[in-house]
C-alpha cells in the first residue's frame, strides 16, 4: 500500500488492468457507482418533466437533457462494471432495491417549474463543482476520462440553467414567487450535495479521488451564488448568513446535516416514489431491452 | 478602376473577415472545438450595407445547442468592424455528415476527449490504442453519439457518428 500511495502521490494514474489494492478499487468503483445511480436517477428526473416544461424552446432542452444524463449514467455504469465487483445488471437492481445511494438531491420532489429551475441553476453547479473537483487530480484513468467528456455537457447545461433563471427572474410577480419558493426549498438540499466538512484521514482525498475538501467547494458555491440571487431581488432562506467584512466573504449559517444522513438511509422526503417509480418503469420497459437483444442476436 | 469594381474585393475582405469570427465560436459540449471544424458553417452572406447572413447546418434537427450556438454566432460576427446586423440561418440541407469534420477536430476529439468519430458503417479504432471498436449502445449522451467498447485496452470510447 505505501508504494501504491506514493506512485499515487506522484501523479500517478491507474489503468482497469495495473495492479491495485483492494481497498482502492472498492473506494473507486463506490464512488463511481454513487455517481452513476445519480445521474440515472437524475435522468428520471429530467423524464418526469418532459411533458410539463412550458414553450419548445426548454422542452427541446429538457428532452436533450434527459438523453445526457442517461448516457452518463450508461457510461459511468461500464466503467464501473469494468472494475469487476457488481454487473451492471447487479447495480441497477441494487439501485431499484432501495440498497444503492444516490445523491442527496434526487430524494426531493420537483413540485414545481420554479423548482426545476432552481434545480437547474443551483443544484447542477453544485453538483458540476463537485465533478471538477474530482477530475482535477482523479487517479482512476478511465473515470478520469470519461469526467472530461461529462463536465463539458453538465457545463453546457449550467447555461440552460442560466437562460432559465434570468427568464424566470425577469418574468411576473407570480413567476418571480415562484422562483423564490423554490429557492426557499433547495437552498439547502443544494448545500447540503457538498458533505460535511472533509476528514483528516479521508482516503477519497488521500488516494487522490477527489482533490478538494467538501468544505472549500461549497464555500466556493456560496460565494458565486448569494451575491449573484441577491443581484435579481431573491432572498437566501439562511438567517445565519452574514457578510465577513475582515475575510470580504459570505458565511453560511450553521447546517443540520439530518436531511443528508435521511437520504444516505433512501428516508428522505421522496424517496420511496422516487425508487418505487423506477422500479416500476425498469419493470414495465423489460420488453424494450429484450427485443434490443434479440435484434442483436439477430445481427450477429 | 471604378467604386463598383473595388466593392468585390471589400467584400471578400469582410467575407474574410465574418469566416474567422464565425471560426472562433466553439460548439458548447466540445470547448475547444470549432464548430467550423465540425462542419456546422454552410455559407456565408455578406451584403455592401454590412448585413451578415450565416447559414449553419445542425449535426441533428434536434439538438438544443441550436439557440446557443446561434446566439454565440451572431455575438462574434458582430464583433467585426464593418458589419451592421447579423442573422443566423439552420438549413434543413445538406445534412450534417461525420466526414464533415476536419483533420484538426477529429484528432482533438481523440485527443482531449477521448471521442472517436465514425464515417458510414466503418468500425472506428480507439483514441486511446487504435484497436477496434465494438457498438455497445446505439444510444449515448447525444443523437449523433454512440457508445463502444475498445476490443483492445477495454476503454469505453464514445463515437460521433453521422
Amino acid at each position: 500500500m505505501d508504494d501504491f500511495e506514493a506512485f499515487l502521490n506522484q501523479g500517478g494514474i491507474v489503468e482497469p488492468d495495473d495492479a491495485m489494492p483492494d481497498e482502492y478499487r472498492i473506494a473507486v468503483f463506490r464512488f463511481i457507482e454513487l455517481h452513476a445511480n445519480s445521474e440515472q436517477m437524475g435522468g428520471l428526473t429530467e423524464r418526469d418533466w418532459i411533458p410539463r416544461t412550458p414553450g419548445l424552446r426548454h422542452k427541446m432542452a429538457v428532452i436533450a437533457k434527459t438523453q445526457d444524463e442517461f448516457g452518463h449514467a450508461h457510461l459511468l455504469y461500464m466503467v464501473a462494471a469494468d472494475m469487476a465487483i457488481k454487473t451492471r445488471q447487479e447495480m441497477i437492481e441494487d439501485l431499484y432495491a432501495g440498497k444503492s445511494r444516490f445523491h442527496n438531491v434526487f430524494h426531493y420532489r420537483a413540485k414545481t417549474w420554479g423548482h426545476q429551475v432552481a434545480i437547474a441553476f443551483l443544484v447542477d453547479a453544485a453538483a458540476l463543482a463537485s465533478q471538477q473537483a474530482v477530475f482535477k487530480n482523479c487517479s482512476y484513468g478511465p473515470y478520469r476520462r470519461i469526467l472530461k467528456r461529462i463536465i463539458a455537457e453538465e457545463g453546457f447545461h449550467m447555461r440552460l440553467g442560466e437562460d432559465r433563471m434570468m427568464r424566470i427572474a425577469q418574468g411576473t410577480k407570480m413567476q418571480r414567487d415562484m422562483f423564490q419558493q423554490a429557492i426557499d426549498d433547495w437552498w439547502w438540499p443544494a448545500l447540503q450535495l457538498f458533505g460535511p466538512d472533509s476528514k483528516p484521514n479521508d482516503m477519497l482525498l488521500r488516494w487522490h479521488i477527489k482533490s478538494e475538501r467538501n468544505e472549500i467547494l461549497r464555500d466556493r458555491w456560496v460565494q458565486k451564488f448569494v451575491p449573484m440571487l441577491q443581484s435579481y431581488g431573491f432572498t437566501i432562506p439562511d438567517p445565519g448568513l452574514r457578510f465577513d467584512e475582515d475575510t470580504d466573504r459570505w458565511v453560511a449559517g450553521p447546517i443540520d446535516w439530518e436531511p443528508l444522513k435521511k437520504t444516505f438511509a433512501n428516508v428522505g422526503p421522496d424517496s420511496a416514489r422516487r425508487i418505487g417509480e423506477a422500479s416500476a418503469h425498469w419493470e414495465e420497459s423489460a420488453w424494450v431491452r429484450h427485443a434490443l437483444e434479440t435484434t442483436e442476436l439477430a445481427k450477429t | 478602376m471604378t467604386v463598383a469594381e473595388g466593392l468585390p474585393l471589400d467584400m471578400l475582405r469582410l467575407e474574410a473577415q465574418v469566416h474567422s469570427a464565425v471560426s472562433s465560436v466553439d460548439d458548447p459540449e466540445y470547448p475547444g472545438i470549432s464548430i467550423v471544424d465540425l462542419g456546422l458553417l454552410e455559407t456565408i452572406h455578406v451584403q455592401p450595407n454590412g448585413s451578415a447572413e450565416i447559414g449553419l447546418i445542425p449535426t441533428f434537427s434536434g439538438c438544443p445547442a441550436l439557440a446557443v450556438i446561434a446566439d454565440d454566432v451572431v455575438t462574434a460576427v458582430q464583433n467585426v468592424a464593418d458589419v451592421s446586423s447579423c442573422t443566423v440561418v439552420w438549413l434543413s440541407s445538406p445534412a450534417w455528415h461525420a466526414n464533415r469534420i476536419s483533420h484538426e477536430a477529429r484528432s482533438c476529439l481523440e485527443k482531449k476527449f477521448t471521442v472517436a468519430v465514425q464515417i458510414g458503417q466503418r468500425s472506428p479504432t480507439c483514441p486511446l490504442c487504435a484497436s477496434k471498436t465494438v457498438e455497445q449502445s446505439m444510444f449515448g449522451p447525444s443523437r449523433c453519439r454512440s457508445v463502444h467498447t475498445c476490443t483492445g485496452c477495454g476503454e469505453t470510447v464514445e463515437v460521433m457518428r453521422g
